[in-house]
Parts: C-alpha cells; structure tokens; sequence
C-alpha cells in the first residue's frame, strides 16, 4: 500500500500545475532575476572599496595574523581587495566615523578585535564577517601551535624546534591569506548570498508540497480525503508515503534549480557543492515537515493553512537575515534562542558557515544535525495528532 | 437474515442543532435501505457517523456484528462509499483514479487490474478510460465517482446520492449499475431525495426529517400512511376562483390547489372521480390541455407528514 499511495501521491503532484509552477518554475525565474540584478550590482560594488580605519597601536602591529590579514585584504597588488585602511590613533579614527569618511574602525584591546560604527548596513557587516573569520582562523592557530607543542612534549622531546613551529603557523597564516582572498572575490559577493537564499527559500517552500499531499488525505479538508479515510489503508501509511512523495518532488525541483544555475546561469559553487546539495536536501527535509506539521494541527480551510505556512516560512527567513544579513546578527546577539529553532536559520547558518569557517565544518554539521531533530519533531508530533484525530463535522 | 448494520439510539449534534436526533434502524444482508429525505434531513450526517468519519454524542454503531470505530480496518475492507460530492483526483486519468482507490482494498495487482476493468465496464466508461476528470461530462463523472467508490467489490455499499444533477442517459446508467450491485447480493444503503429511484430501488425505506425517522416500511407500507386515495393533475391556463371553490366542496375532494399553470386535486376515495372532474370541466366549458389521475406518492406521504415537499 505505501508503494501504492507514493506512486499516486507522485503521480498527482507532479500533475499538478500551479504547485509544479511554484516549485520548478518560480525558483528558476527568481534565479534568472537574481542572475540579471545582481552580477550588475556585484561588478560595480567590486570597484566600491570599503574604507576603515585601524587604531595603529602596538598591540596591532604585534599581532601578525590580524595585521598581515588586513594588509593582504587591502593591498593595491590584490585585485580583488575590499579595503582601503587608515592607520591612525584613537581620536583621528573617531573623528572619521563621525565625519563618515570611513564605515568603522577596528582596535585590537586584550587580543580581541573591538569593532567600532555608527550605522548598521552591508559595509559594516562585512566588517564584523571579516574580523570573525580572522578570529576563528587566530584561534585555531593557537591551538595548532599548542598541539605541536603538547606533541613535542609528549614525546618526551624537551628540546622543541620552535622554530619549526613557528615556520606552521606562518604557513597557515599565508593559507589565512590566500582563504581571505577567496572571501573577497567570491564568498562576499551578492550574488552567492542571493543564491543561497533562493535555495533556502526553495527548501521550505517545499512545505506547500507536503501540506497538499495531507490536505488531499484529511477527510475535513478534501472530499478525496474522506475516500481515503474510509479504505483500511491506515493513517500512517497514507501520511508517510505522502510524505516521501513529496520529498521526491522537491528533490528534482532542487536538482533543476541547482543544474540551470551551475550550467545555463554558470554560477560558481565552489569546493562544497557536495556539502551544499546536502545541506539542501536537509533543509528540504524540514520544509516538507513544516508544511506536514502546518497540515496537520491547523483545522482551516487550505488557503489558511497556506497563508499560515508561507507567512511562517517568511518571518523565518527574515529572522535568518535571508532580505538582509544584518537582522541575523541582530537576532543572534540580542535572542539567540529563535534562530536556534528557526529552520532557515539554520539552512542560511549552514551555507554561511561553509564559507567562512572552511575547513572546520563542527557548525556546518551543528546545523545538519539541528535540521534533522527539528524535522524528527514536526513529523512525530503532526503524526500523533493524524492518528488521535476525531472530526466533529466535516 | 442477519444485520450488516444496527444504528441504536445515535445523536449527532453541531453545537445547538440536533442533526441526528436518537436514529435507531438496522440494515439485513442483502437487503437495499433507502433513507429519504430533503436537504439537511440529517442523511449524510448519520452516514458519515456510520462509517466513523465524524464523531457522534451518543448511540451505538455495529457493522458486521463488530463495533465501528476509525480503526476499524478489517470492517472497511468490506465497505464501499459513493459519496455526494464527487471525488476525484483531476490529476489522475478515469483508469488512474479507479485503480488508486481500489488499490487502498486490493493489493494484488492482477487481481486489482480485474476489479478496476469490471468497475469501469459496469459504469459504462470504457471510451473514457484514457480521460482527465475535467474532460468528462457531469453525468460521466458521476459514473466514474461510483465506480472509485465499488471497484473494490464491497459487501455494503453507500450511495449518498448518487444522481444528483445528472443527465437522464447516466442517470437510467446509474440505476443499471445499483441493480446490478444489488442483484449481486451487496447490501445497499441508498440516500436521495429522488422518491421515483427509492420506489424503483430499495427494499425498505426511512423517512428521515430534522434528523428524526418519521416513517419507515416498504414502499406501499408508506404509502397506506396517506390519507388521500388518488391525486388528478389537470394543466389549465386560466381558473376562476369560483370553480376552484365549487370543485372544493365535491364528494370525495381532501384539498384542490391552483398555481397558475396546473390545478391538483387530492382525494380521500378514489372511485369515479376522474370522470367527475370531467364531465365538470365539460360542463363550465373550461379549457384545459392534459389531465391526469395517480396514486399518492411518498412524496405526498412525506408532504403529509412533515408539510413540505421532499425537494424543499
């Protein structure tokens, strides 16, 4: 039976026009759209440097892995650099903030970086995403060094080769320059940041799919549904194969949409294609759960249910930073419990965090993994309240 | 025989209103129950407490002997519902349709690719297999609505109002194929508000209204409950209401009624009126351009009991 029902279930899906419109068709037009928008903006943002000002104390110029980090990331011989530094003191840095001729300014206090800035918007969180990415990269490098010293010790040789040592943790800082160069030229650019959206987006709009494979199954909400609540197939069978229906249908409309960006729009993914198509089929996992779980628990007509669902996909992505980087952070530093339960949080963290944190993938897998749960969740609760379900009319 | 279905003391209630009123009725094997009634009689509503769709506030519900409940999935395994609206996938071709939901009773494909042959052959649609939903006539939908819903060859079936906005050739289709599944020895619960397919159909009939069994028996059962003994229709164009008063206070006239087009005479003794009424017309030189004599029908049994007409 469950075969039964998943062959139908496909069937009537991938018949139906308007979801195969929004499902297929809609990503690939915003795809297109975004192709034709925003490589204009890119190309010409990449001739807008952003201007800053670091407080040139000796705590800055002692620290080589923020100092060389910058000067690699605004140096006339990189083609791709993004800033256009000030070396100057406390007073001057603050008196070009105030007089807008730089977007902020950076001073290294206790090895910390302390961002300063008077308004909030694009420029300033490539800011803050820079420093980040420094900062993780610092850190590991502390660790690295630690480690070798640790092994050193451990292996009883108490002679140790700093200079050896030291030679690593050079040769990771150029891997840090030559990681923060890539940043520049791809991983910041608007283009990316809309795709990776728009797959985002895809993912959980993936929940009208299942949210219309259940209506067709509930006996309050179609008159298919009542048919199918009268035939011994039981409540389980019917929602999981529906269920697995529509996972397969938002997977091919994943696969087109990743196929006419690489090849028709030639969008460059980069290394983690593989780590991205996972983290899309994840995220899908929990846009076919959310639209499972929106389905079932709400007793309202279809539009409703769509209304509710779309609307809580939409706040979700904007919470997430997806129409504008900037809310993100607000979020995660003011409440950072929403976005810890936010699906698309966790979609547009994975993506992100694929970029900036490279080859540490902990909070790429955090995500995966917090997906997972949250699909697990939404599937057992939406599945319990199927089963219990009594209809006092119809 | 023994019951298929025994309905004891069932309520049904929507907030204030009382849809099923305290239904007590059992159903034998075999047997064709017809439940008439008007729209919001409380027909459907007691189907769909039957088969466990809705809730009920109280009363009993057994099928086959064994209590119903929403997991009753041996019992449904045996059930086939037609229900009002028809109820199809527009996606899914007339052949994709039947095999689907036969396909939520029977496994075997072989055995499945039989059923769903035999359905359509038994509704007529086979010129329409390869066919949308939406390609199909009003009456041909209905046949493949019938055909989803006894593909599976079950022991009882419901027909809620099967014939609903039909065209005549479905129609007379339909009742062929009800036949056809009665004569076969499925046990039949039949919905309509149609008294000509009740009368033509079932076995015994329930006369529901306001959720109430008002009267129940076979077809001339019911109809001794009438107190009238004939009804004569007679088409006239124009009637002085004087004549309507002398017609009134002949011998055996129960009522006589005008609406513009037809004058209707009901009577308590059906001897020689016919001719009366005749040699009357004749007399007073009215002009009139049909007439014609019955016996009451259940619609006149049901307009007595409950003072309205089935359709209302």
């Amino acid at each position: 039976m469950f075969w039964h029902n998943f062959k139908y279930s496909l069937k009537t899906l991938f018949k139906n026009k308007p979801l195969i419109f929004w499902t297929f068709a809609f990503p690939l037009i915003m795809a297109t759209l975004f192709n034709m928008a925003f490589s204009n903006i890119e190309n010409q943002e990449k001739m807008d440097i952003i201007d800053i000002a670091i407080i040139n104390n000796s705590e800055w110029n002692d620290n080589e892995i923020y100092k060389n980090s910058f000067d690699v990331l605004s140096s006339d011989d990189n083609e791709e650099r993004i800033f256009n530094i000030d070396y100057v003191n406390a007073q001057k840095a603050s008196e070009l903030l105030e007089a807008g001729s730089i977007a902020g300014y950076i001073e290294l206090i206790d090895e910390e970086p302390v961002l300063t800035f008077n308004t909030n918007g694009l420029d300033q969180t490539i800011i803050k995403l820079v420093t980040e990415e420094i900062r993780q990269t610092e850190s590991v490098i502390k660790n690295l060094s630690e480690e070798e010293i640790q092994k050193e010790i451990t292996s009883g040789n108490y002679n140790i080769d700093y200079e050896s040592i030291h030679n690593k943790v050079v040769e990771l800082t150029k891997e840090d320059n030559v990681r923060l160069k890539d940043i520049s030229n791809s991983n910041l650019s608007y283009t990316m940041i809309e795709f990776y959206t728009l797959i985002a987006m895809t993912c959980l709009y993936g929940g009208i799919l299942s949210m219309t494979a259940i209506n067709e199954s509930l006996p309050n909400m179609s008159n298919k549904g009542k048919r199918i609540s009268i035939s011994p197939t039981k409540k389980r069978t019917i929602i999981f194969s529906s269920l697995f229906a529509s996972f397969i249908v938002q997977l091919v409309g994943l696969s087109l949409l990743f196929i006419y960006t690489i090849f028709a729009l030639k969008i460059n993914y980069g290394n983690n294609i593989g780590f991205i198509i996972l983290l899309s089929i994840m995220g899908s996992l929990a846009g076919l759960s959310l639209g499972t779980f929106i389905g079932s628990i709400f007793k309202a007509n279809e539009n409703t249910k769509t209304g509710i669902l779309i609307a809580t996909t939409m706040f979700g992505c904007f919470l997430s930073g997806m129409m504008g980087i900037t809310m993100k952070y607000i979020v995660d530093k003011n409440i950072p419990i929403i976005n810890k339960l936010n699906p698309a949080s966790m979609i547009t963290d994975g993506f992100y965090s694929l970029y900036y944190y490279g080859d540490n993938l902990d909070r790429y897998w955090f995500n995966i993994i917090s997906l997972l749960i949250f699909s697990a969740i939404l599937i057992i609760i939406s599945y319990i309240f199927l089963r219990r379900q009594k209809y006092d009319s119809i | 025989m023994s019951n298929i279905i025994e309905v004891k003391n069932l309520v049904k209630q929507y907030k204030e209103i009382t849809a099923v009123d305290n239904l007590t009725f059992d159903v034998k094997k075999g047997e064709v129950l017809g439940l008439l009634g008007p729209n919001g009689s409380g027909k459907t509503t007691a189907i769909n407490c039957i088969l466990s769709l809705l809730n009920f506030n109280e009363g009993s519900i057994k099928i086959f002997g064994k209590e119903m409940n929403h997991d009753s999935y041996d019992l449904k395994k045996d059930i086939g519902v037609v229900f009002q609206e028809v109820s199809v996938f527009d996606e899914l071709t007339v052949y994709d349709n039947i095999d689907y939901f036969c396909g939520l009773y029977i496994s075997d494909k072989n055995q499945r690719k039989k059923y769903v042959e035999d359905a359509i052959s038994l509704v007529g649609l086979n010129d329409f297999k390869k066919f949308y939903p939406k390609k199909l006539s009003g009456g041909l939908l209905r046949r493949l609505n019938i055909a989803c819903g006894i593909a599976h060859k079950p022991k009882l079936i419901f027909l809620d109002e099967p014939t609903v906005a039909v065209d005549p050739q479905s129609r007379n289709n339909i009742l062929d194929g009800i036949k056809h599944l009665r004569d076969n020895g499925a046990t039949i619960v039949y919905t309509t508000h149609y008294m000509e397919e009740v009368e033509l159909l079932c076995d015994r009939i329930i006369i529901l209204d306001k959720g109430k069994i008002l009267a129940t028996g076979t077809t001339d059962k019911l109809k001794s409950l009438a107190n009238i003994e004939e009804k004569i229709t007679i088409e006239i164009n124009e009637l002085d209401i004087n004549y309507l008063e002398k017609i009134k206070e002949f011998k055996n006239v129960d009522d006589a009624a005008y609406n513009g087009n037809s004058l209707v005479i009901t009577y308590k003794k059906g001897k020689n009126n016919l001719l009366e009424i005749m040699e009357y017309m004749k007399k007073e030189n009215i002009k009139y351009s049909k007439i014609f004599s019955e016996r009451p029908t259940l619609n006149d049994v049901f307009l007595e009991l409950t003072g309205k007409e089935l359709r209302d």
